[in-house]
């Protein structure tokens, strides 16, 4: 673009050094909070007392930090689900969608076993638990897979496949739990029924068992892509298709892990979530709203840059951000759906960031003789 | 008698890019009516000046003049106002659209509704002017290459081009499609009068086409001269800049046994047409065997079918007598076989990667690598720092990513990457392909050394000079299959050209 | 039957609008995968103005208007900064999924306006898309500036070399894609269902986007799969009027979906690529660099 005798382009950047990726991700995050509040003028108190609540009650009180800590990991799942596929360069959006198939098949196990009507299980409940985490995992691989299969050998968009069963997915929930006989709750209020006390999940200070899972998922994931040759296959496969095919590796295969992988963890985040969680432990008519929250996991993959560790702090604030939002959303009486403004905000502040990382604006003055120049290529002969 | 005024004249033309000057003052007299040969090498500048005429880049100093009138050019669109066309050295066609569709695209005339059956009828009175024979309705990837440029000259002519430039046009036909070329050319100067402008490094297309000739070099004009009084000799050193001698390899070295047997190998290309025909060859070890040809005769199919990179339509292929036509890329690498693809920035290399994890591309199969699935990182950074230094590979250090090399030292990476393994068997597609001199010689040297190791190298190059001074046998390559596969003492430029062209061994010996 | 047929070719109108933008950026060799977002930010704008001004004009105005403001960004994402398509697509779905929300909540519930007249029973949407079809078709494959589109979408660099002026065709392209799926965003929000509610559009975008691959890039096919799929939608929603009974309404929810998921797989067989192979731009989805 011209300006007089001088012009502005875009540049591209040379490579940055690694402080410049941490730093654009705090200020991704800081732009999306500012212009968050934006949300919060309709409150009587104004922005910064409405971030006080939020925080406050995300991180200082001791209800809200365990309520915090419960979505975390909720969204870490979520957060590997996405994160996985992009590293081959595929985008699994059909994290909703896994979810519910995991949150299906946990509650169908007890139900398989019988183990939901009477008060003392055939089997130990460790053992059944540890069936409804493996259930969880392997339907939401399943659909996951079944995404990753037809993207690979028949090159169908995967975006497309997943958001439909997306929507497949979310109407069978609703049959399941409005229809569906020995699978809806005792009360005829559209959810399913209740897991009996014996499955309840083991709780460490409230917190269960699947945050060691999702951490130790982070630890796994880091290795897995930086020093494993798995994991060196995929990333090579997401950033040159054609030079990974030369150097011998083979996308069907691969396209079709990364989506069992993620689609494996999408399907534990809906086991942590319906039967993990205390107070919950059913599958609630307001499912969907969990569906919606799994792309938050979208989001802080793409702001982790694909690193799982790094993406651990960052689900730990959102999961606050959400919560919190929440709740002064009730304290404030805001219209419904602060929450997933801030989603929407964040992806606009991360796109920008992006912009900001890769390129820079120049300023040029216009050499003299030439008039309006554009720019070239390289030389050729 | 004074000089006629000249058509298109240019003085004092300058063009810097970044780290490079591409033109130096040059001046350029373009006469009416006459055939006006721009000769020089690689990197000369007569593309960059070529397009400067056609206003698709500025010049930082320089005046240009049309008819006496000054002019400047800010972009095709004027240029072609002012009746200068241009057929680049790559096709500007839409593949998928007619060749109608083709030569209306874009055209000032063509506002609004596009009426096509008056188009059609306007350009069919062009073509009968002119005298071509073309199918209007034909969709562009039909056509073969030779047609698809006579597309863009009729492209040129339907929008008033007074003056044609034509830049490299030959690099891409056979033999005969150049006569014929020529031969149009000839008759459209004689007859229409248009003037064209001839971009090319080949001399005898200049001697034979052009009445004048300007010889740029290193960006500068060294000569100007009508071609009646020039010789090959003085436009060579001219061109060149000094008497080179070129040095062919030395026979001396006797090949091992036999390793690669390939019998009627044949292979479809991504549009399912069937590219390769039937091959059969088969090569020691420590002999270089060069596919001739232009490209687009089945070359790329050829390679890929080597590597593993596509199925083989029929035929069979052994190694060393192993059966490996149906076998994984990844499996041949283990095997031996090492492959180095055309494009290098695209295919053979990662841009986003560093150059330590490009090493990884062809090493992450390894067992002395890899140890219970994990890489070996020192092991592979200390691999790279090997291939840096042994291959001359300028880069601050390993870790930077390879998108920050020049493309001369991105092959260098890449053979050197390529040829740690020690392949038996080394598969070359355009190795030096877009590469400065030094590079270029480099990359020959190298090859030289890896069959005087005693791998065996299957060379496809478009240049006869390089095919003829590396290989042992040659074969030249014409709609997917060999014309004969020749030992060095019998290949010579003639024959082999010939063959190219598609003429049978026994005409071709006959010439 | 008649009202059945009538709702079917309605509700294909919201597949059709949006396809028919997204067909005509994608002939330029722009793709957009957010094509939901923009109908979802399109219907809400047109449901909010709509409601508070309580005039239909205006309340489509503000949805194409926002279609083409997003339109204009994903070009501006795509095309200048040369950025990954699917990047920028999917970042303005998430934008508009959860900014819509949080807009539209105050707004639940239905349009308070009377209801848009119909032609016996027809909307008028549906001759409009039908109009719009062929003015499409006719642009495309009559006109210069459809030579131009297509071909700035097969070969950008030859369509430059032509004296095309690739980025402004580029330009142009996506946002009309962006105002026709604004369109189609208040075309539901303001008729086929005119009642606020977060995520309206349940996948459609997404649907209408398979669409268009579906359609090898040509209107009338686009037509024919838009109303096909209309009428699917239409069944599911009502299936006692052809199956009664015989499977849970929830169940046929997931018809329409479903569909389409063989329908993508069989247009991705080698009999089909072979054909659609050749009808795809060929530049789709890369980003020009000139020079």
């Amino acid at each position: 673009m011209r300006l007089g005798r001088h012009e502005i382009t875009l540049d591209p950047r040379p490579t940055l050094r690694p402080i410049y990726t941490v730093l654009t991700a705090v200020v991704a995050i800081v732009v999306a909070l500012a212009l968050s509040s934006v949300l919060f003028l309709s409150a009587e108190t104004g922005p910064f007392s409405a971030y006080r609540i939020v925080f406050s009650y995300a991180f200082f009180n001791p209800r809200g930090f365990l309520a915090t800590t419960h979505r975390a990991i909720y969204l870490l799942f979520a957060t590997y689900a996405f994160l996985v596929p992009l590293r081959a360069g595929l985008w699994n959006i059909g994290l909703p969608g896994q979810v519910f198939a995991g949150a299906l098949a946990s509650f169908a196990v007890p139900l398989a076993l019988r183990a939901a009507e009477s008060p003392t299980p055939a089997l130990p409940p460790v053992l059944i638990i540890g069936l409804m985490v493996a259930a969880a995992a392997a339907a939401g691989g399943v659909l996951g897979g079944f995404a990753g299969i037809l993207r690979a050998r028949l090159q169908v968009n995967e975006i497309l496949v997943t958001m439909m069963l997306n929507s497949i997915l979310f109407w069978l929930v609703s049959y399941m739990i409005k229809e569906g006989g020995v699978f809806m709750g005792a009360t005829a209020e559209g959810e399913s029924f209740s897991l009996p006390p014996s499955l309840y999940a083991p709780l460490l200070r409230g917190v269960p068992f699947t945050a060691v899972l999702a951490l130790l998922a982070a630890v796994f994931l880091d290795l897995l892509f930086a020093k494993t040759a798995l994991g060196y296959r995929i990333r090579a496969l997401g950033e040159n298709p054609a030079a990974a095919r030369y150097g011998g590796i083979i996308p069907v295969t691969l396209s079709l892990m990364v989506f069992l992988l993620g689609g494996a963890f999408a399907g534990l985040a809906g086991y942590h979530y319906f039967a993990a969680l205390p107070g919950v432990y059913k599958i609630p008519g307001n499912y969907g709203y969990y569906g919606d929250l799994a792309f938050y996991g979208i989001i802080s993959a793409l702001i982790a840059r694909g690193s799982s560790l790094g993406a651990v702090p960052i689900a730990v604030l959102f999961a606050g951000l959400s919560l919190g939002a929440r709740f002064a959303q009730g304290a404030l009486h805001l219209p419904f759906g602060v929450d997933y403004a801030l989603l929407g905000l964040l992806m606009m502040t991360f796109v920008g960031s992006q912009v900001v990382y890769n390129f820079r604006l120049a300023w040029r003055r216009v050499p003299s003789e030439a008039a309006s120049s554009m720019t070239t290529g390289m030389p050729e002969a | 008698m004074t000089a006629p005024e000249p058509l298109l004249a240019a003085r004092g033309i300058s063009k810097r890019f970044p780290g490079v000057v591409a033109l130096d003052h040059v001046d350029l007299d373009v006469r009416a009516g006459e055939v006006h040969a721009i000769l020089g090498q690689n990197g000369a500048g007569k593309t960059t000046l070529m397009n400067i005429l056609f206003g698709l880049v500025q010049p930082d100093e320089g005046t240009l003049t049309l008819d006496g009138r000054r002019v400047r050019f800010r972009s095709p669109h004027d240029a072609l106002a002012q009746g200068i066309g241009m057929v680049h050295q790559t096709r500007r066609l839409v593949s998928a659209h007619t060749v109608l569709e083709n030569i209306v695209l874009g055209h000032p005339r063509a506002r609004g509704f596009l009426n096509l059956r008056r188009a059609r009828a306007d350009v069919e009175t062009l073509c009968n002017r002119y005298g071509f024979r073309v199918d209007l309705g034909a969709r562009v990837w039909q056509l073969s290459e030779g047609g698809r440029q006579w597309v863009e000259i009729l492209k040129a002519l339907y929008r008033g081009a007074r003056i044609l430039i034509l830049d490299e046009p030959t690099s891409v036909l056979t033999p005969p499609e150049v006569r014929t070329l020529l031969a149009g050319l000839q008759a459209l100067v004689r007859d229409q009068g248009v003037t064209v402008l001839l971009v090319t490094h080949k001399l005898p297309i200049v001697m034979t086409a052009s009445r004048r000739v300007t010889v740029l070099r290193s960006g500068r004009v060294v000569a100007r001269l009508p071609t009646a009084e020039a010789t090959e000799e003085v436009l060579i050193q001219h061109m060149i800049g000094r008497d080179v001698a070129f040095r062919s390899v030395g026979r001396s070295h006797t090949a091992g046994r036999p390793l690669l047997e390939v019998e009627h190998l044949a292979a479809f290309n991504d549009k399912g047409l069937l590219a390769l025909r039937g091959v059969t060859f088969g090569l020691r070890e420590g002999e270089v065997l060069g596919v001739a040809g232009v490209t687009g005769n089945g070359q790329e199919e050829l390679a890929q079918v080597l590597a593993g990179l596509r199925p083989a339509a029929g035929g069979r292929l052994r190694l060393d007598g192993l059966d490996v036509t149906h076998l994984s890329p990844l499996d041949r690498w283990r095997l031996g076989v090492g492959y180095i693809p055309a494009e290098r920035a695209e295919v053979a290399s990662i841009a986003a990667f560093s150059l330590v994890e490009n090493t990884t591309l062809n090493y992450h199969f390894d067992p002395a690598y890899t140890r219970r699935g994990l890489l070996d990182d020192t092991g592979l950074a200390q691999l790279t720092q090997r291939i840096l230094s042994a291959y001359n590979v300028k880069a601050p250090h390993e870790y930077v990513r390879a998108q920050h090399l020049s493309g001369g030292n991105l092959q260098k990476l890449i053979l050197g990457r390529v040829l740690s393994r020690h392949p038996r068997l080394l598969i070359a597609h355009l190795p030096t392909q877009g590469l400065d001199v030094e590079a270029t010689a480099f990359v020959r040297s190298t090859l030289l050394d890896a069959r005087a190791s005693g791998a065996a190298v299957v060379l496809i190059s478009e240049d006869l000079d390089e095919i003829l001074s590396l290989s042992d046998w040659v074969a030249p390559i014409y709609e997917g299959r060999f014309g004969a596969v020749l030992p060095h003492d019998e290949a010579d430029a003639e024959t082999v050209g010939a063959m190219m062209a598609g003429l049978p061994m026994r005409e071709a010996g006959a010439r | 039957m008649w009202e059945l047929l009538a709702r079917s070719l309605e509700a294909s109108t919201i597949f059709l609008f949006a396809g028919l933008g997204e067909l005509i950026n994608q002939r330029s060799g722009v793709l957009n995968v957010g094509l939901e977002g923009l109908m979802l930010f399109g219907g809400t704008a047109a449901f909010i103005a709509a409601q508070t001004t309580g005039s239909y004009p205006l309340g489509f105005l503000a949805g194409l208007a926002i279609g083409a403001v997003l339109g204009l960004a994903h070009g501006f994402f795509s095309i200048t900064l040369r950025g990954d398509q699917v990047v920028s697509g999917m970042g303005l779905w998430i934008l508009s999924f959860g900014l819509t929300t949080y807009l539209g909540s105050a707004y639940t519930g239905p349009l308070g306006l009377p209801r848009i007249p119909t032609v016996a029973g027809l909307s008028p949407f549906f001759p409009l898309g039908v109009a719009l079809v062929a003015a499409g078709w006719l642009v495309l494959f009559r006109t210069s500036l459809g030579l131009a589109i297509r071909s700035a979408g097969e070969n950008p660099g030859a369509a430059e070399a032509s004296g095309v002026p690739v980025t402004a065709i580029r330009y142009l392209c996506v946002t009309f894609g962006g105002v026709l799926a604004g369109l189609s965003g208040a075309a539901y929000t303001l008729s086929y269902n005119p009642v606020w509610n977060y995520n309206f559009l349940m996948g459609w975008g997404f649907v209408s986007l398979a669409l268009v691959f579906f359609s090898m890039w040509n209107p009338w096919i686009l037509l024919a799969g838009a109303s096909l799929f209309g009428m699917m939608w239409q069944l599911s929603l009502s299936p006692e009027l052809v199956l009664p009974g015989v499977l849970s309404r929830y169940i046929w929810r997931t018809v329409p979906f479903a569909i389409t998921i063989p329908i993508l797989i069989v247009i991705s067989t080698s009999w089909f690529r072979t054909r659609w192979g050749l009808a795809r731009p060929e530049a789709l989805g890369r980003p020009y660099v000139k020079g």
